[in-house]
């Protein structure tokens, strides 16, 4: 089967579909529930069980063996395998019919008993699907996601010999008498394990098929393939997962079996299992959480790269953002080097996350371990070690750019295009030109000619306004939009410097760099008052990761003077900002809104900044599909995958047309690049504007 | 607790009917075989002994015979029903237990209204010691929740890949 390549549209469709398919049952099948309070308890005991791991696992083995099981311990992937091609050729074993495990995938167990004589055949019926296309799983809950019923049919015609329907209830039924053949005809039964319960010695198998019960009590010998962090003391922590596990994976109660099995059903039980590297990500205080996965996939399943890019592209054998993780442990960091580039950081995983992993933060730390262990990208070097660590070479780059104006600038704020050669950077959406003056400098002008605050000083308190890089530089007018709004509402306005936070240093991995340009920043902030920042990205780097690099309490007091402006706003002005709007005056422009990610997966902002529109704007604001979807900036990211960037983009671009709003509404200026030149390229005559704006323009 | 057990049960897609106590229930899942012009049959070994259906259903085979590899309909009782998931609970005792639930086409599950709990954690203490148990050979907990279902062909729901395609609940109150 040709292999689906990056950004296939017919991929593409049956990705998001199955997304929001997803959403709305998982929302529908928690309802009722705390999901918080079921994944900060899941979360808990994984890491309670992850700290008696050992101890654990001697309970479990001796247990099992109390049942009549035989338990191996394996130190990697070729130890596993050889004991179970220990166990195949002392029962005999030609034939093994087996229950999904990733493991086995993790393993490459059925190519190394093939290659011994010993036939290992799925019986999931995705695994089974994805088997006889000689392909791997693409998704850890749905193996052959990427394929059509089209494709399934061609498959099964040229496995079967004989010309096959493409239609999924009658593929489901020759799949069906396939298969039962086949577990009948095997010796062995091999499954994974959802959990392996101390105190019985039992092990969780959960299945919606019904091929595990198979596997396990039709062939005389069966085989548990399961790696150590699964372990949990009792079957009170076995439904701890089991509450969270289906509802979380596949949006259902409960999946239609569910077997926990001690001891031998027939002949013989072994169970294997497989530590390869986990001992040591167990050991290791930052990796550490990733051991609590419980292999939902949710992360997976509203992930925007993975639903542009699908598991085959963006996967070692382990998928996504926690794939990447396991990858660098259990396959290699050099394996993970090509997978983390995939990470938008968008953290909208987090928030669907069964245990709490804080997947986007991991990855960050990998890229600082695998800049540290296999080297850095020359232009990162270049870019973030060299110039943006350093404010004055920074200075002087950016000052650079608005000397080059008046041959890359156009009339209308858009730089001219790149050169053919650097075609896919700006094809699919028209960067801004570099402003003419910095906020800075334009603040300077606009609101202290005088030598006077513009309002009286302390009448509601001074505050301090950080734009960030963007706004610094390319989007002046955003800053001076919300020093005008916060001056109307009675504060004292300064400029914060005009400096950068660090960020994306810290976002590539170079920790050193970050916290040089996050403690020049620090240091250049002067005052006491609250930080009204208009970058969400910057908010972040201030009020979470740059403390954490930096460590010190001036950065934890910086942290705590952090408000993001929609924040500010809904928390302190609403009412005026209601009432700054003449009575009578109809509702404005129709707004859209588009969540910037960061606002919304780590500031949690998104409803003070909508609330804040619609005061402003006397109307709601429309809802378009997906609002929370990225939007294809993030950053390097979009230098690095210019074509995921452009796809990401087109899928915004088409949910804004939609809603037929003429403003789209954001708090990011990085995602305001982005989409305000995409509707430049795309021709679409809609505003894109930063709140700020909005309000500056809505109370004038 | 028994309205949300079958509504529970309903949704994940089991056909669930009502009788009046187990000799009505019994009686149910004769008419639908009759009806239904099942042949091949296989009860449950735990209910060979146990009346009111061993002598209902005297004589049914507990296993398939060699070398075939399907059955029409399985007889089996649930040991407890558990609302919260409209799942149906048997706690194995002996080998060959699970065969009536999966290899045949439709699953009859007999279970008594008293027998619902709330939830999982409901019947916890019972799973531990059944589990932990030493004097049978492999103590297993088996949770049913609706037919055989897969989704991994385009996501779209296809039931009865490898298990029954149909699991009808019998409520015997």
């Amino acid at each position: 089967m040709k292999k689906k390549s990056a950004l296939d549209p017919a991929l593409k469709a049956v990705l998001q579909e199955f997304s929001r398919t997803y959403r709305a049952k998982r929302r529908a099948v928690l309802e009722g529930y705390d999901f918080e309070a079921l994944r900060t308890r899941l979360a808990a005991l994984k890491d309670a069980a992850l700290d008696r791991n050992a101890e654990l696992l001697e309970r479990f083995a001796a247990n099992a063996r109390a049942h009549g099981s035989r338990v191996l311990r394996a130190r990697d992937g070729a130890e596993a395998n050889e004991a179970i091609l220990g166990i195949c050729r002392r029962h005999g074993i030609e034939r093994l019919a087996k229950a999904k495990s990733m493991v086995s995938e993790e393993t490459g167990l059925n190519d190394f008993l093939a290659a011994r004589g010993v036939r290992a055949r799925e019986t999931d019926l995705g695994e089974w699907i994805v088997q006889l296309a000689a392909e791997r799983p693409t998704h850890m809950v749905m193996p052959a996601i990427h394929l059509t019923r089209g494709d399934v049919a061609a498959i099964f015609s040229r496995s079967l010999g004989r010309s096959v329907p493409g239609d999924i209830p009658a593929l489901v039924r020759i799949a069906r008498g396939e298969m039962r053949q086949e577990i009948f005809a095997s010796q062995a039964g091999l499954t994974g394990a959802n959990a392996l319960i101390a105190e019985s010695g039992a092990i969780l198998v959960v299945t919606n098929e019904g091929n595990g019960r198979l596997v396990t009590t039709v062939p005389p010998v069966h085989i548990v393939l399961a790696s150590i962090e699964k372990v949990v003391p009792s079957v009170a922590e076995a439904l701890d997962i089991l509450r969270l596990l289906p509802r979380n994976a596949t949006g259902q109660n409960i999946t239609s079996y569910v077997s926990l099995i001690a001891g031998p059903h027939r002949a013989a039980q072994y169970i294997v299992l497989l530590d390869n590297h986990r001992s040591e990500m167990a050991a290791d205080p930052v990796f550490r959480p990733a051991l609590r996965c419980v292999k939902c996939s949710a992360c997976l399943n509203v992930c925007p790269v993975y639903q542009l890019l699908g598991g085959e592209e963006y996967s070692h054998v382990y998928m996504g953002g926690i794939g990447t993780l396991f990858t660098a442990w259990v396959h290699g960091l050099d394996k993970s080097k090509a997978l983390a580039k995939y990470c938008l950081r968008c953290h909208r995983c987090e928030s669907y996350c069964a245990a709490k992993i804080p997947i986007a933060d991991l990855i960050t730390a990998l890229a600082e371990r695998l800049n540290d262990e296999t080297g850095k990208v020359a232009w990162k070097r270049l870019a973030f070690d060299g110039v943006m660590s350093r404010p004055a070479f920074l200075r002087t780059g950016f000052a650079a750019t608005r000397g080059a104006r008046k041959v890359i600038a156009r009339k209308d704020g858009f730089s001219r295009r790149l050169p053919a050669w650097m075609a896919r950077y700006d094809r699919f959406r028209a960067l801004p030109a570099p402003a003419a003056a910095t906020f800075a400098r334009r603040f300077e002008k606009e609101f202290r000619t005088a030598g006077e605050p513009p309002r009286p000083a302390g009448a509601k308190g001074a505050v301090t306004i950080y734009g960030g890089c963007l706004v610094e530089h390319f989007y002046p007018e955003i800053g001076l939009a919300a020093a005008r709004v916060l001056s109307r509402l009675g504060y004292a306005v300064q400029a914060g410097p005009g400096l950068c936070c660090g960020f994306p240093p810290s976002n590539s991995g170079h920790r050193k760099a970050a916290g040089r340009a996050f403690g020049a920043l620090l240091r250049a902030f002067e005052g006491d008052g609250p930080i009204v920042t208009l970058c969400p990205t910057c908010a972040t780097m201030l009020g979470r990761r740059g403390p954490e690099i930096d460590g010190s309490d001036a950065a934890k007091a910086l942290a705590a003077r952090i408000v993001p402006f929609g924040r500010f706003i809904a928390e302190r002005e609403l009412a005026a900002v209601a009432a700054g709007r003449r009575p009578g005056t109809p509702a404005g422009p129709t707004v859209t809104y588009h969540d910037s990610c960061h606002h919304k997966n780590l500031l949690a902002a998104e409803g003070e900044s909508r609330r804040v529109i619609a005061a402003a704007n006397g109307a709601p604001v429309v809802e378009m599909d997906e609002p929370d979807a990225c939007c294809g900036f993030a950053g390097t990211f979009c230098v690095e995958n210019p074509e995921i960037s452009a796809g990401l983009l087109a899928d915004k671009l088409a949910a804004i047309a939609k809603t037929e709003a003429a403003v789209v509404a954001m708090d990011c200026p990085g995602c305001l690049l982005q989409i305000r030149g995409g509707c430049r390229r795309a021709g679409l005559g809609v505003r894109a504007a930063h709140t700020a704006e909005l309000l500056d323009d809505f109370l004038a | 607790m028994i309205d949300r057990f079958i509504a529970k049960a309903t949704l994940a897609g089991a056909d669930v009917r009502r009788a009046a106590g187990l000799p009505a229930a019994i009686l149910l899942i004769k008419a639908e075989i009759e009806k239904s012009g099942f042949r091949s049959l296989i009860i449950s070994p735990d209910l060979t002994e146990r009346a009111p259906f061993a002598e209902a259903f005297a004589g049914l085979p507990t296993a398939l015979p060699d070398g075939a590899l399907w059955a029409d309909a399985g007889i089996v009782a649930a040991d407890f029903g558990v609302a919260e998931t409209g799942s149906v609970a048997h706690f194995d005792r002996s080998d060959g237990e699970k065969h009536p639930w999966t290899i045949p086409d439709v699953c009859f599950c007999v279970l008594e209204a008293s027998k619902i709990v709330p939830d999982l954690e409901g019947i916890a203490p019972e799973m531990a010691a059944h589990l932990g148990r030493t004097d049978i050979p492999s103590p297993q907990v088996s949770l049913v929740t609706g037919p055989s279902r897969t989704a991994d062909v385009e996501n779209q729901l296809t039931i009865g890949v490898h298990g029954p395609s149909r699991l009808v609940i019998v409520l015997a109150s």
